[in-house]
């Protein structure tokens, strides 16, 4: 019996072992976030932490965009290495992954070339920012050029926080063709400017010459995607007619002019901006893949 | 034009006061007294350019504007924050529904701000927007607020640069130094020089500093420089130090300032779990009451909250009731004289609680102090009330000690109204 109860605890503590633990998890146990160690450097400056109400002090006027993505904590730290290289590591931890991905695609200029760390980075002469579960991340070097010491950094980091490594899977129902790439924006709310819309995602489209975004909006449920139906259809100013479970509609939004909407379940989604005769075969593409997943 | 509606204006304010009159004589102090303050009647004559508002509508129909200070740019008293947007359409509709002024800076969402705005600008006329931006020189200390040995100037122009590239124009209309919070920052020379290079350089028209920290400090500073235009200036109710960031403001206008409010929603929620909403428009009006607030640059992502700021930008007068909601709820708990009357003819001495009790409240939860000594000083009260009573008999529904507010608010009859700020 002594050996059974023996070999179950040290089974437990193997499999506890195993469990990945990532950052947000270990602030919430410890109250900072892991930091790996860069051989020859050390820490010189912080860790320091902002929260919602003070982060303002730290990036202006720039924090209001990283509370609508629920920002909850910042740790900025700033090491000191070989030759004066410094290098100054922020972690943002936002609610959760998928509004840590949306601040991070906000920020990212377009065309930048993308580089494989946590879900997706880029990087610019003395920058690097790369997004990984709840975290986004932002990396700056200053003093002597020191090739790769910021991908090093920004490797190391993301296998210690952990978390997930992948964008938000709803992305994954835009059709590939006409995609410019890297141009998926997410809103916390109000997508569109529409105070009736909850979070939304739109993804820029160019084929043949048109110019559009393709969009999707989920809502709870089935009757939450309906009225958000009904309340554009309102704003649209379009006859009155009944909502069904699942339909099509050509819109008047008074901002965006001309709007393809569909719906179905929980979800909507749709198309805004010049016209493509492509636009309702994407769309069905789209829509296929949105009830397929959910 | 603008003397015409100045006219209106007091002809408003005439029949609401003499409405307010015939209905109750002292709930109408308060008001009054805040539809008095645009008039600016006890203001002193500003030096050396009119710190009051200009009111001159750029059409019969147009929204109310205000001179921005030496800059002599008429502005609508409600402006853009871009900040959180990433939305051209309500750009667009900002500027169509009569929003003239856009304020981003180099550093919002990583340059996608300014980038976003170029989509919208380079198709508009030049003159019918004000663009302003803000570029934050990297090396400034934000612990200290200070300016290390190394910091370089020509930051400022490089991020300028940028910032145009990316706004497709040629020039922004202000430049600000972005946060700002010490005296000695913003007389920073070398960095003063770099803004009147710019300037001089047809980059910007106007050059201001911005700050939301320390701003007393910063605004007497701005004008010691003589070399700003505008101060952009976190300014709300919700400050401790509004009072002092008030006084500041109108020095800075009377020198000829142009004051530009941010932060004046001061945030959402009451709360930090985000369940008791501020009531954003009252709070917007708060800040607009001043007179020496040339424009305010709220943030907004959706349209409704547009049509929000631009129904204040249409009417920014404050009611009562308005100005009721932005104490906070916590301390209505604590100050709110509910008005039931219950003590009514309690006092032996004959006082009325009911009064005094609601001047207390103007006082401490409205923080108006003039519109508690107005409602004191119309009350017929012994020069020291309270004086012939060892204990107080009167009992308050709320269990207000009433004997120390009482005593301790009717002090303020004897304060000169020029302090009364």
């Amino acid at each position: 019996m002594r050996i059974l109860v023996a070999l179950l605890g040290l089974w437990l503590a193997v499999g506890k072992a195993k469990q990945p633990i990532d950052g947000a998890s270990a602030f919430e146990k410890t109250g900072t976030t892991p930091l790996p160690a860069l051989p020859g450097f050390r820490v010189v400056q912080g860790p320091t932490t902002y929260g919602p109400d003070n982060l303002f002090e730290y990036i202006d006027g720039g924090a209001d965009a990283f509370l609508l993505f629920e920002f909850e904590e910042l740790q900025t730290t700033t090491f000191l290495g070989p030759q004066q290289v410094e290098v100054t590591v922020d972690l943002y931890r936002h609610k959760d992954a998928d509004r840590a991905y949306g601040i991070y695609a906000l920020e990212r200029p377009p065309g930048a070339t993308p580089i494989a760390v946590g879900v997706e980075g880029y990087a610019g002469g003395d920058y690097l920012q790369f997004a990984i579960g709840s975290f986004y991340v932002k990396l700056v070097q200053s003093g002597p050029k020191a090739d790769f010491v910021l991908r090093r950094f920004a490797e190391k980091i993301a296998d210690k926080l952990g978390g997930r490594k992948s964008a938000p899977a709803v992305l994954g129902a835009f059709p590939e063709k006409g995609k410019v790439l890297r141009s998926e924006k997410m809103a916390p709310s109000n997508f569109l400017g529409h105070s009736f819309f909850h979070d939304g995602i739109s993804v820029h489209y160019q084929i043949d010459g048109a110019s559009f975004h393709l969009f999707v909006v989920r809502g709870t449920d089935s009757s939450d995607a309906r009225k958000m139906v009904e309340r554009y259809r309102a704003v649209a100013k379009a006859p009155a007619a009944e909502v069904k479970p699942a339909g099509s509609e050509t819109l008047k939004d008074p901002y965006h002019g001309e709007v393809l909407l569909r719906w179905s379940g929980r979800w909507l989604w749709g198309a805004i901006e010049q016209a493509s005769p492509l636009r309702p075969q994407l769309l069905d593409e789209l829509g296929q893949r949105l009830i397929q997943g959910q | 034009m603008s003397e015409e509606k100045s006219r209106f204006e007091r002809r408003d304010f005439l029949k609401l006061g003499s409405a307010g009159i015939a209905a109750s004589a002292l709930s109408a102090c308060a008001t009054a007294l805040s539809e008095q303050k645009p008039a600016v009647a006890t203001v002193p004559e500003p030096q050396p350019r009119p710190a009051a508002p200009t009111l001159a509508p750029s059409k019969p129909d147009g929204p109310p504007r205000r001179t921005l200070g030496r800059t002599g740019l008429e502005v609508p008293t409600v402006s853009m924050g871009v900040m959180n947007a990433d939305n051209p359409a309500l750009v667009r509709a900002a500027l169509d529904g009569g929003m003239v002024l856009l304020d981003t800076a180099h550093g919002y969402q990583d340059g996608r701000n300014e980038e976003m705005l170029g989509t919208v600008l380079p198709a508009r006329k030049r003159d019918s927007f004000i663009l302003c931006t803000k570029v934050f020189v990297s090396t400034l200390d934000r612990k200290t607020g200070k300016f290390p040995p190394e910091t370089r100037p020509q930051e400022i122009e490089e991020k300028l640069d940028l910032s145009l590239k990316r706004l497709g124009l040629e020039h922004v209309d202000i430049l600000y130094l972005h946060c700002q919070s010490l005296r000695e920052s913003v007389l920073h020379q070398p960095l003063l020089e770099a803004l009147a290079k710019a300037k001089a350089a047809g980059k910007t028209r106007f050059i201001g500093v911005s700050t939301h920290k320390n701003e007393p400090e910063v605004l007497r500073a701005a004008v010691e420089a003589k070399l700003y235009d505008v101060v952009l200036t976190a300014y709300n109710f919700r400050q401790d130090h509004h009072l002092e960031v008030q006084k500041a403001i109108g020095e800075a206008a009377r020198a000829g300032l142009g004051i530009v409010a941010m932060k004046t929603q001061a945030g959402v929620y009451w709360d930090k779990d985000k369940k008791t909403p501020i009531n954003m428009k009252a709070a917007l009006k708060w800040a607009l009451r001043d007179p020496n607030v040339h424009t305010a640059i709220p943030g907004f992502v959706s349209f409704d909250q547009l049509e929000d700021d631009l129904q204040v930008l249409r009417d920014s007068r404050l009611s009562a009731e308005e100005e009721q909601s932005l104490v906070e709820p916590t301390k209505v708990a604590g100050l709110y004289c509910q008005g039931c009357d219950t003590c009514l003819g309690q006092c032996p001495g004959g006082l009325p609680i009911p009064e005094l009790m609601r001047s207390y409240m103007y006082g401490h939860a409205y923080r108006n102090r003039e519109a508690a000594q107005s409602l004191l000083l119309a009350l017929d009260l012994p020069a020291v009330p309270c004086d012939d009573c060892e204990s107080c008999s009167v009992v308050c529904a709320k269990h207000f000690d009433v004997r120390a507010r009482i005593r301790d608010i009717s002090r303020l009859r004897q304060v000169p109204k020029e302090f009364l700020i």
